[in-house]
């Protein structure tokens, strides 16, 4: 899943000031999986900031509403019978979601409320750690299931780099050295040897060697 | 000017070599390489210079190798994969062999994060080993990554780093190994105070049959203080500083430790130079630039043979 | 929950604090309804921050929870949920200038269980210093100084 977290009410009163109908739109998806921009933490939100304007005598209107998921035109076309009256959608999707709304509707200024962070999976609750790097070429296998790009500090396919302390990543001790598990895991397997043969370098083009991505399925499409 | 390596003719001779290394500057003063290059001149046999380490901007190594050279010197020009691609990692080799620079020292660099630009992008497009193997490519095939042939091969002695203290232990010496399947000719490593489990991972080293593929330098540091041990023994990963150093610099008066601490370095090199699988050392006298010489000579290291006039 | 009318404050409690029951709650709201609107709940643990923010927007100067003790709850960690879920509120209207004891827990005794009548009273002194709440705009508050 994508996540994210709320940017601070600060910042959000900011970019919300210049306007008077406000709506605030959640999402029932992945940041409702990591407690930031679901239909709790909108309905929050929005009680929050209805609460600010009012402390600080600002004449606005802000309602709310959660979209199942707001990186899918079927979802987002349904903002379609309710849109009409407001000038600015503050949204809780991740960055994609953000600016689907904002595609579909280029004349609402489409604001985000989040800081969409990265790809990765919840560890325990209230715990979510960053995984993968949707490199486009993956190589999990080779490395026992554990990714050295996105979890390995300095991307090293050849590890691990040395500096670690007790299996934990020089950068930040809460980070467990990637390369620490990647050894445990294949040798677990019995594939340690693996190792000893020099990994090539990364083919990076299918990250960015084209420009932005995009997937286009004839047999998906009408 | 040589425009040989003279730590390769040493090493390849069957000498014990002597490097050290010189950290450019915060800013753009050559006379600040030029002051070091004079301390160190005859004392060593080439020269590692840095390359922004501890992601602090500085002059870059490749620059200063070209100073380090107009002073005659042999330089070992570092360099990290942190803040290139791999277009202008061998686009620099390519100007650093131009410019007669002969040894290169191939590392990971220290993460962003330690420096003074954290906002910084870490590239990391390619990591230390593949940079060794690439380096290579180019010197022994005339081929850089992907195959296209070069006009004109660079000519490198080509070195990495290694850490005997490091975790997890048990891969150090896969790691080491690695390196020099990708094409190490030397390799230089972390500082030494504990000299027993240097030994127990030499060993190691020996045992895999790695000290005859490739040339290793033993890396020292003097320590200028008390406060410098309990420094390095408590917040510097990687490093093992056994008590009773600590003990030996506690145990004499402030005005005696520097001494104290060359001492040390001196009895180490000693013990060094008793190792078979050991062919050189490195003195790392971070911003003491000056007790070099004096390590050298207490060393039995001194005078260093003469390199070669062009 | 939408409530025109103003109150002091918005009581969350557990089903499980001492006299709370239906009928004892009729009596408290005779006895102080203007003041107190009172919100039993089948555990603390079931109390969202969205309760408490919203009961601070519509009607309430402060919000506050009753909880059992740690160890006592009949659900096994309602009253720790609730605990961080109040803080997560505090946080909140900190952030948008309101002040953090507006919002509140409080945890029965388990030597001195004190019946909600009497959690009710001390839980007032605590929030009467706090005036009226801004949240409720600078109207509301002209409104109490005309007494209404």
């Amino acid at each position: 899943m994508i996540t994210g977290e709320q940017k601070p009410v600060e910042e959000i009163r900011q970019m919300i000031a210049p306007y008077k109908r406000i709506l605030v739109l959640g999402c029932g998806s992945c940041v409702a999986e990591c407690a930031s921009g679901g239909e709790k933490e909108t309905a929050m939100l929005a009680s929050a900031l209805r609460m600010a304007a009012r402390m600080n005598d600002e004449d606005v209107t802000i309602e709310e509403m959660t979209l199942d998921r707001q990186c899918v035109m079927e979802f987002v076309i349904q903002l379609d019978k309710v849109i009409d009256p407001y000038d600015a959608v503050l949204s809780l999707g991740c960055g994609a979601g953000v600016q689907a709304v904002a595609d579909m509707y280029p004349e609402v200024r489409v604001i985000p409320g989040l800081n969409t962070e990265f790809l990765g999976e919840t560890k325990a609750q209230g715990v979510w750690a960053e995984t993968c790097l949707g490199c486009g070429d993956c190589m999990l296998y080779d490395f026992g299931g554990i990714c050295p790009l996105a979890r390995c500090s300095k991307q090293i396919l050849n590890g691990p780099c040395g500096g670690s302390v007790d299996g934990r990543c020089e950068v930040n001790p809460d980070i467990p050295c990637a390369w620490q598990l990647i050894i445990d895991r294949l040798d677990r397997f019995g594939a340690l040897d693996r190792l000893e043969d020099i990994y090539p370098p990364k083919d990076w083009s299918t990250k960015q060697g084209a420009g932005p991505r995009k997937i286009i399925r004839e047999d998906q499409q009408k | 000017m040589s425009h040989e390596s003279q730590l390769k003719k040493v090493l390849t001779e069957g000498e014990f070599a002597v490097t050290a290394e010189c950290g450019p500057p915060k800013g753009a003063d050559a006379q600040v390489i030029l002051k070091k290059a004079r301390l160190l001149k005859d004392k060593v046999d080439a020269v590692n210079v840095t390359d922004n380490q501890t992601a602090i901007v500085r002059m870059s190594s490749l620059a200063a190798c070209a100073l380090l050279k107009t002073a005659g010197l042999d330089p070992v020009l570092q360099m990290v994969v942190r803040d290139r691609n791999r277009i202008s990692l061998q686009s620099d080799i390519l100007g650093a062999s131009a410019l007669g620079i002969r040894n290169v020292l191939c590392l990971s660099g220290d993460h962003q994060i330690f420096g003074n630009q954290p906002q910084a992008l870490g590239v990391f497009d390619l990591d230390s080993i593949q940079f060794v193997q690439a380096v290579k490519g180019m010197r022994d095939d005339g081929l850089i990554l992907g195959g296209d042939s070069l006009d004109h091969k660079p000519d490198m002695f080509i070195g990495a780093a290694a850490n005997p203290f490091a975790d997890p232990l048990g891969f150090r010496v896969v790691r080491l190994a690695k390196k020099i399947k990708a094409g190490a000719d030397f390799i230089q490593t972390q500082c030494i105070y504990n000299l027993d489990r240097f030994e127990s991972w030499l060993s190691m080293a020996v045992d895999r049959g790695l000290t005859q593929k490739a040339y290793i330098l033993g890396g020292v540091t003097p320590i200028k203080s008390v406060g410098m041990a309990r420094y390095m023994k408590t917040k510097v990963a990687g490093m093992d500083i056994p008590d009773d150093v600590i003990k030996r610099m506690e145990g004499v008066p402030k005005e005696k430790q520097r001494e104290e601490g060359i001492s040390i370095c001196v009895e180490a090199i000693l013990r060094l130079k008793e190792l078979s699988g050991v062919s050189g050392v490195h003195i790392m006298a971070i911003e003491w630039e000056e007790a070099v010489g004096e390590i050298v000579e207490r060393a039995g290291l001194y005078p260093r043979p003469a390199p070669d006039r062009a | 929950m939408i409530n025109a009318k103003r109150r002091k404050l918005a009581l969350f409690y557990c089903r499980n604090v001492p006299e709370s029951r239906e009928k004892d709650r009729q009596l408290l709201e005779e006895a102080c309804g203007e003041t107190i609107s009172f919100f039993p709940m089948p555990c603390s643990g079931r109390v969202e921050p969205v309760h408490l923010l919203r009961a601070l927007e519509e009607f309430a100067d402060a919000a506050y929870v009753i909880a059992c003790p740690t160890g006592a709850c009949r659900n096994f960690e309602g009253n720790l949920r609730a605990r961080k879920r109040i803080e997560r509120t505090r946080s909140i209207i900190e952030a948008i200038g309101l002040e953090r004891e507006r919002v509140g827990l409080v945890v029965c005794s388990k030597d001195n269980p004190k019946p909600l009548a009497v959690l009710a009273r001390e839980i007032m002194d605590k929030v009467s210093s706090l005036g009226p709440s801004p949240a409720l705009g600078p109207k509301a508050l002209n409104e109490e100084e005309k007494g209404i």
